[in-house]
Protein backbone atom coordinates (compact mmCIF):
# COMPACT_ATOMS: atom_id res chain seq x y z
CA UNK A 1 0.00 0.00 0.00
CA UNK A 2 1.07 3.24 -0.93
CA UNK A 3 0.23 5.82 2.06
CA UNK A 4 0.14 9.52 2.15
CA UNK A 5 -0.06 10.97 5.37
CA UNK A 6 -0.67 15.12 5.82
CA UNK A 7 1.84 15.77 2.69
CA UNK A 8 2.15 19.77 2.84
CA UNK A 9 3.81 21.42 0.05
CA UNK A 10 5.05 24.73 -0.73
CA UNK A 11 7.08 26.54 -3.44
CA UNK A 12 8.08 30.40 -2.51
CA UNK A 13 4.91 31.98 -1.42
CA UNK A 14 2.26 29.74 -2.91
CA UNK A 15 0.84 26.55 -0.80
CA UNK A 16 0.92 23.81 -3.92
CA UNK A 17 -0.38 20.66 -1.74
CA UNK A 18 -2.31 21.08 1.75
CA UNK A 19 -2.82 18.24 4.24
CA UNK A 20 -2.98 15.40 1.54
CA UNK A 21 -4.69 12.18 2.80
CA UNK A 22 -4.56 9.40 0.42
CA UNK A 23 -4.06 5.32 0.59
CA UNK A 24 -3.42 3.79 -3.17
CA UNK A 25 -4.19 -0.30 -2.33
CA UNK A 26 -2.65 -2.90 -4.41
CA UNK A 27 -4.18 -3.56 -7.54
CA UNK A 28 -6.11 -0.47 -8.10
CA UNK A 29 -6.71 1.43 -10.85
CA UNK A 30 -7.04 5.40 -9.69
CA UNK A 31 -7.80 8.47 -11.43
CA UNK A 32 -6.40 11.48 -10.30
CA UNK A 33 -8.34 14.29 -11.58
CA UNK A 34 -8.37 18.41 -11.23
CA UNK A 35 -7.41 21.88 -12.94
CA UNK A 36 -4.06 22.75 -14.30
CA UNK A 37 -1.99 23.60 -11.85
CA UNK A 38 -4.36 21.80 -8.83
CA UNK A 39 -1.26 20.44 -7.87
CA UNK A 40 -1.26 16.45 -9.67
CA UNK A 41 2.09 16.50 -10.86
CA UNK A 42 3.57 17.79 -7.59
CA UNK A 43 1.52 15.08 -5.75
CA UNK A 44 3.28 12.69 -7.74
CA UNK A 45 6.63 14.29 -7.91
CA UNK A 46 6.54 14.23 -4.35
CA UNK A 47 5.73 10.23 -3.81
CA UNK A 48 8.77 9.83 -6.31
CA UNK A 49 11.06 12.04 -4.10
CA UNK A 50 11.55 14.96 -7.02
CA UNK A 51 10.23 17.62 -4.06
CA UNK A 52 10.95 18.04 -0.95
CA UNK A 53 7.47 18.16 1.34
CA UNK A 54 6.08 18.01 4.85
CA UNK A 55 4.07 15.01 5.53
CA UNK A 56 4.92 11.30 5.12
CA UNK A 57 5.04 8.97 2.07
CA UNK A 58 4.69 5.48 2.63
CA UNK A 59 5.53 2.90 1.09
CA UNK A 60 3.87 -0.61 2.72
CA UNK A 61 4.93 0.81 5.91
CA UNK A 62 7.93 2.25 5.08
CA UNK A 63 9.78 5.48 3.97
CA UNK A 64 10.59 5.56 -0.18
CA UNK A 65 14.14 5.42 -0.73
CA UNK A 66 16.43 3.96 -3.15
CA UNK A 67 16.07 0.61 -1.75
CA UNK A 68 12.14 0.61 -2.90
CA UNK A 69 12.21 3.50 -5.24
CA UNK A 70 12.40 0.43 -8.15
CA UNK A 71 8.59 -0.17 -6.79
CA UNK A 72 7.55 3.15 -7.96
CA UNK A 73 7.36 3.91 -11.72
CA UNK A 74 6.89 7.31 -13.83
CA UNK A 75 5.19 8.43 -16.98
CA UNK A 76 4.90 12.04 -18.07
CA UNK A 77 3.98 14.14 -20.57
CA UNK A 78 7.63 15.79 -20.04
CA UNK A 79 9.00 12.64 -20.85
CA UNK A 80 12.13 10.73 -19.10
CA UNK A 81 12.90 8.67 -21.76
CA UNK A 82 16.69 10.03 -23.47
CA UNK A 83 16.08 11.14 -26.73
CA UNK A 84 18.91 10.42 -28.77
CA UNK A 85 18.92 6.83 -27.05
CA UNK A 86 16.83 3.89 -29.02
CA UNK A 87 14.01 1.56 -27.83
CA UNK A 88 16.37 -1.37 -27.67
CA UNK A 89 19.02 0.74 -26.04
CA UNK A 90 16.63 1.69 -23.66
CA UNK A 91 15.72 -1.92 -22.74
CA UNK A 92 18.92 -2.32 -22.09
CA UNK A 93 19.51 0.34 -19.48
CA UNK A 94 15.99 -0.29 -17.36
CA UNK A 95 17.34 -4.35 -17.64
CA UNK A 96 20.55 -2.99 -15.56
CA UNK A 97 18.98 -0.87 -13.60
CA UNK A 98 15.69 -2.40 -12.79
CA UNK A 99 16.12 -6.11 -11.98
CA UNK A 100 12.54 -6.67 -12.33
CA UNK A 101 12.12 -5.64 -16.12
CA UNK A 102 9.55 -6.79 -17.99
CA UNK A 103 11.13 -7.94 -20.84
CA UNK A 104 8.22 -10.03 -22.40
CA UNK A 105 5.95 -7.34 -21.73
CA UNK A 106 7.92 -4.75 -23.32
CA UNK A 107 8.40 -7.16 -26.35
CA UNK A 108 4.72 -7.43 -27.32
CA UNK A 109 3.88 -3.76 -26.24
CA UNK A 110 6.27 -2.75 -28.65
CA UNK A 111 5.40 -4.75 -31.07
CA UNK A 112 1.62 -4.22 -30.54
CA UNK A 113 2.09 0.27 -30.95
CA UNK A 114 4.67 -1.17 -34.00
CA UNK A 115 7.16 0.52 -32.50
CA UNK A 116 10.85 0.26 -33.60
CA UNK A 117 13.80 -1.01 -31.59
CA UNK A 118 16.02 0.58 -33.96
CA UNK A 119 15.23 4.94 -34.53
CA UNK A 120 15.93 6.97 -31.97
CA UNK A 121 13.73 8.06 -29.53
CA UNK A 122 14.18 11.36 -30.92
CA UNK A 123 12.70 10.92 -34.63
CA UNK A 124 9.47 9.47 -33.15
CA UNK A 125 6.27 11.19 -33.28
CA UNK A 126 4.95 12.76 -30.47
CA UNK A 127 2.08 9.96 -30.08
CA UNK A 128 4.91 7.44 -30.30
CA UNK A 129 6.61 9.10 -27.67
CA UNK A 130 3.93 8.87 -25.40
CA UNK A 131 3.67 5.52 -25.94
CA UNK A 132 7.11 4.60 -24.80
CA UNK A 133 7.25 6.31 -22.38
CA UNK A 134 4.15 4.62 -21.00
CA UNK A 135 5.90 1.44 -21.96
CA UNK A 136 8.49 1.55 -20.01
CA UNK A 137 7.05 3.00 -16.94
CA UNK A 138 4.51 -0.07 -17.62
CA UNK A 139 7.86 -2.79 -17.89
CA UNK A 140 10.05 -1.41 -15.37
CA UNK A 141 8.61 -3.75 -12.94
CA UNK A 142 6.96 -1.42 -10.58
CA UNK A 143 4.00 -2.10 -8.01
CA UNK A 144 3.05 1.50 -8.58
CA UNK A 145 2.64 2.98 -11.85
CA UNK A 146 2.14 6.88 -11.81
CA UNK A 147 0.98 8.15 -15.21
CA UNK A 148 1.00 12.25 -15.61
CA UNK A 149 -1.09 13.11 -18.36
CA UNK A 150 0.24 10.24 -20.64
CA UNK A 151 -1.89 10.68 -23.62
CA UNK A 152 -1.52 14.34 -24.41
CA UNK A 153 -0.43 14.67 -27.94
CA UNK A 154 -1.84 10.96 -28.92
CA UNK A 155 -5.17 10.66 -31.05
CA UNK A 156 -8.65 9.30 -29.44
CA UNK A 157 -8.26 5.50 -31.49
CA UNK A 158 -4.30 5.20 -29.66
CA UNK A 159 -5.69 6.31 -26.80
CA UNK A 160 -8.54 3.36 -26.59
CA UNK A 161 -5.72 1.21 -27.73
CA UNK A 162 -3.99 1.96 -25.10
CA UNK A 163 -6.85 1.54 -21.76
CA UNK A 164 -7.52 -1.73 -23.62
CA UNK A 165 -3.93 -3.42 -23.18
CA UNK A 166 -3.66 -2.01 -19.78
CA UNK A 167 -6.59 -3.51 -18.30
CA UNK A 168 -5.52 -6.96 -20.43
CA UNK A 169 -1.75 -6.37 -19.32
CA UNK A 170 -2.14 -5.49 -15.43
CA UNK A 171 -1.71 -7.89 -13.15
CA UNK A 172 -3.14 -7.75 -9.55
CA UNK A 173 -0.61 -6.24 -7.80
CA UNK A 174 -0.23 -3.56 -10.20
CA UNK A 175 -1.18 -0.29 -8.97
CA UNK A 176 -1.81 2.71 -11.26
CA UNK A 177 -2.17 6.46 -10.39
CA UNK A 178 -3.83 8.18 -13.69
CA UNK A 179 -3.57 11.76 -13.75
CA UNK A 180 -5.43 13.29 -16.54
CA UNK A 181 -8.15 15.59 -17.92
CA UNK A 182 -9.85 13.26 -20.18
CA UNK A 183 -12.41 12.23 -17.52
CA UNK A 184 -15.21 9.94 -20.31
CA UNK A 185 -12.30 8.27 -21.58
CA UNK A 186 -11.01 7.08 -18.39
CA UNK A 187 -14.35 6.88 -16.36
CA UNK A 188 -14.29 2.58 -17.52
CA UNK A 189 -11.24 2.11 -16.82
CA UNK A 190 -11.05 3.63 -13.26
CA UNK A 191 -12.02 1.97 -10.29
CA UNK A 192 -11.48 5.00 -8.33
CA UNK A 193 -11.71 8.84 -8.71
CA UNK A 194 -9.46 11.00 -6.62
CA UNK A 195 -10.40 15.04 -7.33
CA UNK A 196 -7.30 18.04 -6.34
CA UNK A 197 -8.23 21.39 -6.06
CA UNK A 198 -6.23 23.97 -5.00
CA UNK A 199 -3.95 21.34 -3.42
CA UNK A 200 -6.39 19.62 -1.35
CA UNK A 201 -8.09 16.22 -1.65
CA UNK A 202 -11.72 17.60 -2.45
CA UNK A 203 -13.16 14.02 -3.81
CA UNK A 204 -12.67 10.58 -3.26
CA UNK A 205 -15.07 8.01 -4.98
CA UNK A 206 -15.19 4.57 -6.35
CA UNK A 207 -16.75 3.87 -9.41
CA UNK A 208 -18.70 1.35 -8.03
CA UNK A 209 -19.66 3.97 -5.84
CA UNK A 210 -20.58 6.31 -8.55
CA UNK A 211 -22.30 3.96 -10.27
CA UNK A 212 -24.88 2.52 -7.45
CA UNK A 213 -25.96 6.62 -6.97
CA UNK A 214 -26.36 6.72 -10.96
CA UNK A 215 -23.87 9.55 -11.45
CA UNK A 216 -21.19 9.90 -13.89
CA UNK A 217 -17.72 10.62 -13.40
CA UNK A 218 -18.25 13.83 -15.38
CA UNK A 219 -21.12 14.55 -12.77
CA UNK A 220 -19.46 14.13 -9.72
CA UNK A 221 -16.50 16.26 -10.76
CA UNK A 222 -18.82 19.04 -11.73
CA UNK A 223 -21.05 18.44 -8.23
CA UNK A 224 -17.92 18.76 -5.90
CA UNK A 225 -16.48 21.53 -8.01
CA UNK A 226 -19.51 23.17 -7.93
CA UNK A 227 -19.46 23.59 -11.65
CA UNK A 228 -21.89 26.01 -12.23
CA UNK A 229 -23.48 25.04 -15.39
CA UNK A 230 -24.86 28.36 -16.49
CA UNK A 231 -21.75 30.63 -16.53
CA UNK A 232 -20.86 30.39 -19.89
CA UNK A 233 -24.49 31.67 -20.71
CA UNK A 234 -24.43 34.27 -18.51
CA UNK A 235 -20.99 35.57 -19.31
CA UNK A 236 -22.45 35.49 -22.85
CA UNK A 237 -25.25 37.57 -21.89
CA UNK A 238 -22.75 39.95 -19.74
CA UNK A 239 -20.31 40.13 -22.83
CA UNK A 240 -23.79 41.07 -25.12
CA UNK A 241 -25.24 43.39 -22.82
CA UNK A 242 -28.85 41.31 -23.06
CA UNK A 243 -31.36 41.72 -20.46
CA UNK B 1 35.10 -7.67 -29.05
CA UNK B 2 37.74 -5.95 -26.37
CA UNK B 3 37.18 -2.56 -28.24
CA UNK B 4 33.23 -3.12 -28.22
CA UNK B 5 33.28 -4.24 -24.44
CA UNK B 6 36.10 -0.96 -23.92
CA UNK B 7 33.13 1.55 -25.73
CA UNK B 8 30.23 0.21 -23.58
CA UNK B 9 32.46 0.82 -20.64
CA UNK B 10 33.42 4.17 -21.48
CA UNK B 11 29.66 4.56 -22.78
CA UNK B 12 28.25 4.03 -19.12
CA UNK B 13 30.29 6.44 -17.96
CA UNK B 14 28.78 9.62 -19.64
CA UNK B 15 25.04 10.24 -20.02
CA UNK B 16 23.48 8.09 -21.66
CA UNK B 17 22.87 8.94 -25.35
CA UNK B 18 25.56 11.58 -25.14
CA UNK B 19 28.01 11.77 -28.50
CA UNK B 20 31.28 10.10 -26.47
CA UNK B 21 33.28 10.44 -29.42
CA UNK B 22 32.25 13.66 -30.18
CA UNK B 23 33.51 14.75 -26.26
CA UNK B 24 36.43 12.41 -26.42
CA UNK B 25 37.32 14.07 -29.82
CA UNK B 26 37.68 17.95 -27.65
CA UNK B 27 39.61 16.21 -24.92
CA UNK B 28 42.34 15.30 -27.36
CA UNK B 29 41.75 18.66 -28.90
CA UNK B 30 42.01 20.62 -25.80
CA UNK B 31 45.19 18.10 -24.38
CA UNK B 32 46.93 18.51 -27.95
CA UNK B 33 46.47 22.25 -27.88
CA UNK B 34 47.90 22.42 -24.10
CA UNK B 35 51.11 19.96 -25.11
CA UNK B 36 52.13 22.05 -27.67
CA UNK B 37 51.67 25.49 -26.19
CA UNK B 38 53.89 23.81 -23.75
CA UNK B 39 56.66 24.01 -26.08
CA UNK B 40 57.28 27.95 -25.43
CA UNK B 41 59.43 26.31 -22.39
CA UNK B 42 61.59 25.01 -25.56
CA UNK B 43 61.64 28.36 -26.93
CA UNK B 44 62.55 30.42 -24.30
CA UNK B 45 65.22 27.55 -22.88
CA UNK B 46 67.01 27.54 -26.26
CA UNK B 47 66.78 31.72 -25.99
CA UNK B 48 68.33 31.46 -22.43
CA UNK B 49 70.59 28.87 -23.40
CA UNK B 50 72.55 30.44 -26.21
CA UNK B 51 72.43 34.08 -23.94
CA UNK B 52 74.60 32.23 -21.51
CA UNK B 53 77.28 32.33 -24.75
CA UNK B 54 79.55 34.22 -26.38
CA UNK B 55 81.26 33.83 -29.85
CA UNK B 56 85.11 34.57 -30.25
CA UNK B 57 86.47 33.84 -33.18
CA UNK B 58 83.36 31.66 -34.59
CA UNK B 59 83.85 29.61 -31.15
CA UNK B 60 80.90 29.61 -28.96
CA UNK B 61 82.16 30.45 -25.43
CA UNK B 62 80.63 30.81 -21.78
CA UNK B 63 80.27 33.82 -21.14
CA UNK B 64 82.09 35.10 -17.34
CA UNK B 65 79.37 35.06 -14.56
CA UNK B 66 76.48 34.00 -17.19
CA UNK B 67 73.68 32.45 -15.17
CA UNK B 68 70.78 30.68 -16.60
CA UNK B 69 67.26 32.09 -15.22
CA UNK B 70 65.14 30.00 -12.68
CA UNK B 71 63.64 26.94 -14.37
CA UNK B 72 60.38 28.53 -13.02
CA UNK B 73 60.76 31.83 -14.90
CA UNK B 74 61.41 29.99 -17.77
CA UNK B 75 58.49 27.55 -17.70
CA UNK B 76 56.50 30.56 -17.34
CA UNK B 77 52.71 29.76 -18.28
CA UNK B 78 53.47 27.22 -21.06
CA UNK B 79 51.82 24.53 -18.82
CA UNK B 80 48.55 26.47 -18.35
CA UNK B 81 47.18 24.82 -21.11
CA UNK B 82 46.69 21.83 -19.13
CA UNK B 83 44.90 23.97 -16.28
CA UNK B 84 42.88 25.62 -18.88
CA UNK B 85 41.79 21.89 -20.15
CA UNK B 86 40.81 21.29 -16.60
CA UNK B 87 38.98 24.30 -15.76
CA UNK B 88 37.01 23.54 -18.82
CA UNK B 89 36.16 20.17 -17.87
CA UNK B 90 33.94 21.98 -15.51
CA UNK B 91 31.84 22.83 -18.41
CA UNK B 92 31.79 19.06 -19.48
CA UNK B 93 30.33 18.16 -16.04
CA UNK B 94 27.24 21.14 -16.28
CA UNK B 95 26.76 20.40 -19.88
CA UNK B 96 26.02 16.52 -18.34
CA UNK B 97 23.94 17.15 -15.95
CA UNK B 98 21.87 19.63 -18.04
CA UNK B 99 21.93 17.17 -21.05
CA UNK B 100 19.28 15.34 -18.90
CA UNK B 101 16.98 17.76 -19.43
CA UNK B 102 17.27 18.37 -23.51
CA UNK B 103 14.67 16.86 -25.42
CA UNK B 104 13.04 15.39 -22.67
CA UNK B 105 13.24 15.50 -18.64
CA UNK B 106 15.20 12.05 -18.48
CA UNK B 107 16.57 13.57 -15.13
CA UNK B 108 13.35 12.05 -13.92
CA UNK B 109 14.72 8.60 -14.33
CA UNK B 110 18.39 9.39 -13.38
CA UNK B 111 17.26 10.43 -10.06
CA UNK B 112 14.30 7.27 -8.99
CA UNK B 113 17.36 4.42 -10.61
CA UNK B 114 18.20 2.42 -7.60
CA UNK B 115 21.41 3.07 -7.08
CA UNK B 116 21.89 6.66 -6.24
CA UNK B 117 25.27 7.33 -7.70
CA UNK B 118 24.19 6.51 -11.40
CA UNK B 119 23.55 10.02 -12.06
CA UNK B 120 26.91 11.36 -10.54
CA UNK B 121 28.91 8.68 -11.92
CA UNK B 122 27.36 9.57 -15.18
CA UNK B 123 28.14 12.85 -15.13
CA UNK B 124 31.13 13.63 -12.95
CA UNK B 125 33.56 10.46 -14.59
CA UNK B 126 34.65 11.80 -17.89
CA UNK B 127 35.37 14.92 -16.24
CA UNK B 128 37.24 13.70 -14.12
CA UNK B 129 39.19 11.47 -15.92
CA UNK B 130 40.52 13.75 -18.27
CA UNK B 131 40.98 16.61 -15.67
CA UNK B 132 43.59 13.62 -14.17
CA UNK B 133 45.36 12.71 -17.24
CA UNK B 134 45.75 16.82 -17.86
CA UNK B 135 47.13 16.95 -14.53
CA UNK B 136 49.73 13.73 -15.22
CA UNK B 137 50.58 15.23 -18.56
CA UNK B 138 51.51 18.48 -17.15
CA UNK B 139 53.16 16.23 -14.34
CA UNK B 140 55.00 14.28 -16.71
CA UNK B 141 56.19 16.95 -18.69
CA UNK B 142 57.23 19.25 -15.69
CA UNK B 143 59.43 17.02 -14.78
CA UNK B 144 61.02 15.95 -18.36
CA UNK B 145 61.18 20.04 -18.48
CA UNK B 146 63.20 20.20 -15.54
CA UNK B 147 65.52 17.33 -16.78
CA UNK B 148 66.34 19.33 -19.96
CA UNK B 149 66.80 21.90 -17.74
CA UNK B 150 69.43 20.23 -15.89
CA UNK B 151 71.19 18.45 -18.85
CA UNK B 152 71.60 21.49 -20.92
CA UNK B 153 72.42 24.03 -18.50
CA UNK B 154 76.38 24.40 -16.97
CA UNK B 155 76.52 23.57 -13.90
CA UNK B 156 78.59 26.45 -13.06
CA UNK B 157 75.54 28.88 -14.35
CA UNK B 158 73.01 27.33 -12.42
CA UNK B 159 71.74 29.02 -9.59
CA UNK B 160 70.76 26.96 -6.28
CA UNK B 161 67.60 25.92 -4.70
CA UNK B 162 65.49 25.18 -8.41
CA UNK B 163 63.51 22.07 -6.59
CA UNK B 164 62.37 24.42 -4.19
CA UNK B 165 61.30 27.15 -6.21
CA UNK B 166 59.28 25.59 -8.33
CA UNK B 167 57.59 23.92 -4.86
CA UNK B 168 57.09 27.90 -4.18
CA UNK B 169 55.92 28.75 -7.77
CA UNK B 170 53.36 25.49 -7.50
CA UNK B 171 51.77 26.58 -3.83
CA UNK B 172 51.67 30.58 -5.08
CA UNK B 173 49.76 29.38 -8.18
CA UNK B 174 47.56 26.84 -5.90
CA UNK B 175 47.05 30.16 -3.66
CA UNK B 176 46.10 32.09 -6.61
CA UNK B 177 43.32 29.59 -7.95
Amino acid sequence: MLEIKNLNKSYIGKQALTQVDLKLEAGEIIGLFGENGAGKSTLMKCILGYLQYQGQILLDGEAVTRKNIARLSFATSEHSFFPNLTAGAHKDFYEMHFPDFREKRFRGLMEFFDLSFQKPLKSFSTGQKNQFEVILALCQGADYILMDEPFAGNDIFNREDFYKVLIGILEPKETVLLSTHLLEEVENFIGRAVLIRHGQIVGDVSMTELEEEGKTLVGYVKETYQYKADRVSRALSDLTDEA
Amino acid sequence: MKWKNLQSKMESLVPAGIDLQQELKWIRILLTASFLYSFIFLLALSNAYQGLFIYVAKKKVLMDGAIMPDFVKLLGNSLAGFLITVLSMIGILLYHYLYHFQGSKSIYLMKRLPDRWELWKRCLSLPILAALVSFCIAAVLLIVYFGIYLLITPEICLLPNQWEKIWEAFFKAGRHI
